[in-house]
């Protein structure tokens, strides 16, 4: 709700905006941006524009599935120069063609990056996607409740003493990957064989559920009404805040990771401005301004070099090597996601 | 019958009434039969998974529908509903009568004390509950501190806890109509059974009852119709454990991207809603014919 007030203040001002630069003789060029929203500090914006003097017109989604929906019905007259899908959502714009390759003759900045979040699966060599930001989906354990000596992994949450007290994110990738891993397939698996051996695990885990949420995952833990379960990075340092013997998992089997990306749509209009405003977001100074403000957790290694040190040094933003051991990234499952969301139904309706 | 619908809309007599005349058959075109009829035409087409649909007939999306898994989630949507409307019934009879009782004077002051919660968002309202009912909330703190209970006491994410949400968001479109049946109630019917010897329950069987029909049936539909629909209410307050027909439509919308299936999933959510309304014109037909009588 707060979002899409905020999201519409900010079009009223955006097109205030408009109005005012449309006074000035000299005709302006204009960036479309299409970001997840709350996702972008507007400084970040000023400050490309003083620099270059493209203005950027910041549109916002709250889903993958919407702005993907908006990408491929969108003609090309009023296509965006610049979009930020996560992780699977890469591969699969990639695969329908709806992406442009990242020219990265054009980013002097390009070897900022972690190279461990590089050349992944959903976009070898990132031919069309450069890293904005990242996370991972691991577990919560509240030792203020439960003792968290020996949990370590995706299996625990079988454990019959959380009975009623297991979360759920409401996402039905995320759900799957843990019964996929701890069955030792692929979160990304797309054998329907595999999906449905995942589903008979999770039934045995749901008499364990309390809830599945989607919204603030961290909210359950805080409200009292669980005490282990899934939950996001970022959520996670958010929840300390309050509850600080809230621990973050990497669980052995694997933790999720999602990185979101920029990407250039096929029918983008300013290629050149979308190239400029990539490489400026890569300077160390803007992805740490960025990472501080947004929460989140930077790909830009000199940029972490200038963060807080307790934030930099904090394991649930950032994990160490051995943390992501088993981990995975997320990947497009095409065709399969009915056979998840016809098994996620299941699950649900408690057949 | 057409003419009398359409005439209106060209009386250049009255060009303010024509004009708000278009504007509303426009509205009701543009926004409401239009949409309607494109997710009718969807329902009846192909998935595709590239351009969203296929244009070829099929009726495939329809039979889908009555797969258990399907009649097991309306099933439970509707059984959610008619308790929470069965409820807020035996909750709003007696507190509708009891504000119609009360002197003149102080009936528009507690009808607007039932009004002022409206004035808040109820997705708000519904939030503020999620607060009273958590494990560390306001009403499990107060037992513990009572000394009544030494453990929480699990309140939300139950079934128990969506039909409170539905009861507390819907009770006053369940009192509106009653209480505007109990004001026309009249006292000389009452003192007449009264008079003939009829004790107070028999009165109220045979009196009171069919008089306020058309008040209980009209609060009822009010509060059923909604239920159905209030998906966030379960979604926030019982978890999303549950899955309602609300959520089908949206997860095959939106992650499914099955746009034909959601299609043909609301077009029966519709239907069912129709037929329910057909009843309640009937009954109250049938009401209106008794009570004449």
């Amino acid at each position: 709700m707060i979002r899409s007030a905020k999201g519409l203040l900010g079009a009223l001002l955006l097109g205030a905006a408009v109005a005012l630069a449309g006074c000035s003789k000299e005709p302006e060029q204009v960036l479309y941006l299409y970001n997840w929203s709350e996702y972008m500090p507007q400084e970040v914006l000023d400050a490309f524009r003083e620099e270059t003097g493209i203005r950027v017109a910041y549109t916002t989604y709250d889903s993958n599935e919407a702005m993907y929906a908006r990408l491929r019905l969108l003609d090309d007259s009023n296509a965006y120069d610049l979009a930020v899908p996560s992780t699977y959502y890469v591969n699969k714009m990639r695969n329908e063609g709806l992406l442009q390759p990242v020219d990265k003759q054009k980013l002097t900045r390009f070897a900022n990056l972690d190279p461990q979040l590089l050349d992944q699966g959903f976009d070898p060599q990132n031919q069309y996607s450069v890293p904005y930001l990242w996370g991972s989906t691991g577990m919560a354990v509240n030792g203020a409740a439960v003792s968290t000596d020996g949990v370590t992994k995706w299996a625990d949450l079988w454990d019959p003493k959380y009975k009623g007290r297991v979360l759920l994110t409401n996402d039905v990738r995320e759900v799957f990957h843990i019964g996929l891993r701890v069955l030792g397939y692929s979160g990304n698996s797309t054998s329907e064989e595999e999906i449905a051996a995942a589903y008979e695990k999770l039934r045995e885990l749901m008499p364990s559920v309390r809830a599945f949420n989607s919204d603030a995952p961290r909210m359950p833990y805080l409200e009292g009404e669980a005490d282990i379960g899934l939950i996001w990075n970022g959520e996670a340092v958010m929840a300390q805040e309050e509850l600080p013997e809230l621990a973050y998992v990497y669980p052995e089997e694997g933790a999720v990771i999602w990185v979101d990306n920029f990407v250039i749509p096929k029918n983008a209009r300013n290629v050149e401005a979308a190239h400029k405003f990539i490489d400026f977001v890569l300077q160390p100074e803007v992805a740490a301004q960025i990472s501080e403000e947004i929460g989140y957790a930077t790909p830009n290694l000199p940029a972490r070099e200038l963060l807080p040190p307790e934030v930099r040094e904090n394991r649930t933003s950032y994990p160490t090597e051995d943390d992501l051991e088993n981990a995975e990234f997320q990947s497009d499952v095409g065709e399969a996601l009915l056979v998840y969301e016809r098994y996620w139904e299941l699950l649900k309706a408690g057949h | 019958m057409l003419t009398r619908l359409f005439k209106p809309l060209f009386d250049l007599k009255a060009p303010f009434r024509s004009g708000v005349l278009w504007l509303i058959w426009g509205w009701l075109i543009l926004l409401v039969l239009l949409p309607n009829l494109l997710v009718i035409g969807v329902s009846f087409l192909e998935r595709d998974p590239q351009d969203f649909i296929r244009f070829s007939v099929t009726l495939d999306n329809y039979r889908r529908l009555f797969d258990p898994l399907y009649l097991g989630v309306f099933l439970r949507s509707l059984h959610m509903a008619v308790l929470a409307t069965v409820l807020c019934l035996l909750i709003g009879y007696p507190f509708a009568w009891g504000v119609s009782r009360v002197t003149p004077r102080w009936r528009p002051l507690l009808m607007f004390l039932l009004i002022v919660p409206f004035w808040t968002n109820s997705l708000v309202r519904t939030y503020a509950i999620k607060v009273l009912l958590a494990g560390n909330g306001l009403i499990n703190s107060f037992l513990i501190d009572v000394g009544l209970i030494s453990q929480p006491v699990q309140l939300l994410y139950t079934e128990g806890a969506v039909i409170i949400g539905l009861i507390y968001v819907l009770l006053p479109f369940m009192i509106l109509p009653l209480y505007s049946v109990f004001e026309q109630l009249r006292e000389d019917l009452l003192a007449a059974s009264a008079d003939l010897g009829a004790s107070r329950w028999r009165t109220f069987r045979h009196v009171v009852i069919p008089m306020t029909m058309p008040g209980v049936i009209a609060g009822c539909l009010l509060v059923l119709l909604p239920a159905m629909g209030m998906f966030y209410i379960a979604d926030v307050l019982g978890g999303s454990r549950v899955l309602l027909v609300g959520n089908v439509i949206k997860s095959q919308f939106l992650d499914a991207r099955d746009w034909p299936f959601g299609a043909a999933a609301s077009v029966l959510l519709t239907v069912a809603m129709a037929l329910l309304l057909l009843a309640y014109w009937q009954s109250v037909r049938r009401v209106r014919q008794q009570v004449a009588l």
